[in-house]
């Protein structure tokens, strides 16, 4: 898992930016977490923006914000559900013990 | 004939909890954890959805474990779309749409408060009440009409189990198991009545006024000796309740219809079912009301209601298993409850 953050050069409304990458393994852990986490909305969208996509069994993020803080807070909440879904099928997927 | 088994999970407020349940409304499991905050202290959404988190994964393998069934065997899965906190409610979704996956088995979205009026009607065995749901979140008296949950009266304000929780904290009672069990133990002690406002606003009541008239003079009378805690809840409680009464009564008188049903966290206070039990035999009725086991949430209420939705041909397609915290009673279309045609029963029982 790496995150950058960088300012850019231009003035731009988004100015704070951060990208994220996570190794799912599978192509099908991938889609799985890709799909769960796609239908929730960011919030401010005139604030926060977020794209995902997956390839090579990897998940990528990139997060756009106008202010440093909602860029944090986007982060962490969205870090949180991830961990949240990895756990998910690690514990319940195939091969799972009650 | 198979059974037809629903997996539901419910976390809109401070409790997370999954249950196992099947059509006829048997609770095969049904394990919840809840999130105690110190005296003085309410549940804040952030901190709600990380205790969420931390217990929702061990709850479906008790749930699981206990109902003694394998993922194989479930036919839909089951959570709480809203009214609730935001980021509690994010937990049950994620976890849902992940297991939707994985285990290749539909989602059905639920609306709380309707979850816990089947709840409250499967296990009371009332058909057709008027139904009181007070919780510390909702204040609502409804009654089914037409396809819908309608809401006949509500709180214009702050819920009822929200001002006895919050008074709490000015008594700084302890959050366990809830604050307004331990406002109702310490009422049973109140000898004194305290006057305190009552605003019933013709259907609605109104909750906040209460609370800042108590608040504000609670530190002064007990320091003066003038009355006890005890006393100050035993005078909120018999102020709160006889306005729950008032309104229900009067939907009563509405609907013409003589039971009762109390749902929700704040119905298992045994004064608040003593007294709609007298109102109701005075008007010949009868009350229905639930212990703690199924009026505070629970993952059984949400699977129940989720599988007679989606026994009657209801699912979510996983694009739109969203969490909302607002979602009305009365928006919600209860299928289930419309007379079928014979022949459109054939479904209910195919599992």
């Amino acid at each position: 898992m790496a995150a950058v953050s960088e300012l850019s050069d231009t003035p731009n409304q988004w100015e704070f930016s951060c990208d994220l990458e996570v190794d799912l393994e599978s192509e099908e852990n991938a889609s799985i977490v890709y799909a769960a986490l796609v239908v929730d909305k960011e919030l401010q969208p005139d604030k926060v923006k977020r794209q995902m996509s997956i390839s090579d069994g990897k998940l990528s993020v990139h997060f756009e914000a106008v202010e440093a803080r909602f860029l944090r807070a986007s982060f962490s909440a969205f870090v949180d559900v991830l961990i949240l879904a990895t756990k998910t099928i690690e514990e319940l997927g195939p091969g799972m013990e009650l | 004939m198979k059974k037809m088994i629903a997996l539901g999970f419910e976390g809109s407020a401070n409790k997370i909890g999954v249950g196992v349940v099947t059509l006829d409304g048997t609770i095969l499991s049904n394990p919840r954890h809840t999130y105690i905050t110190p005296p003085g202290q309410g549940f804040l959404p952030r901190e709600t959805a990380q205790h969420h988190l931390q217990h929702v994964l061990p709850l479906i393998k008790s749930a699981l474990k206990t109902a003694q069934i394998t993922p194989d065997e479930i036919d839909c899965l089951c959570y709480t779309k809203g009214p609730g906190m935001g980021a509690p409610l994010q937990v049950s979704a994620i976890v849902v749409r992940v297991l939707s996956l994985l285990w290749k088995k539909p989602v059905v979205a639920v609306n709380h408060c309707v979850a816990h009026i089947e709840m409250g009607r499967i296990v009371t065995g009332a058909d057709d009440p008027v139904v009181l749901y007070v919780s510390g979140g909702n204040t609502q008296v409804i009654a089914y009409s037409e396809g819908r949950y309608r809401i006949f009266g509500e709180t214009i304000d702050i819920a009822v189990g929200n001002c006895l929780d919050r008074f709490a904290r000015v008594l700084t009672l302890s959050n366990d198991p809830s604050p307004g069990y331990n406002i109702e133990q310490l009422a049973k002690k109140g000898e004194k009545f305290i006057d305190l406002p009552y605003v019933v606003k013709g259907m609605d009541v109104s909750f906040s006024g209460i609370l800042s008239y108590i608040e504000a003079t609670a530190e002064e009378k007990l320091k003066n000796n003038e009355c006890t805690p005890a006393d100050l809840c035993y005078s909120l409680q018999e102020t709160l309740f006889a306005m729950l009464v008032e309104i229900t009564e009067r939907a009563m008188a509405h609907c013409d219809t003589k039971d009762v049903l109390i749902v929700g966290g704040v119905g298992c206070n045994e004064r608040l079912q003593e007294m709609m039990r007298t109102m109701c035999s005075e008007r010949g009725g009868r009350l229905f009301a639930t212990d703690d086991r199924y009026c505070i949430d629970n993952g059984a209420m949400i699977a129940y209601t989720g599988l007679l939705a989606f026994a009657h041909g209801s699912s979510t397609p996983l694009e739109e298993t969203t969490f909302t915290q607002r979602f009305r009673t009365d928006e919600v279309h209860a299928i289930w409850r419309e007379k079928h045609e014979s022949g459109d029963m054939n479904g209910l029982v195919e599992g």
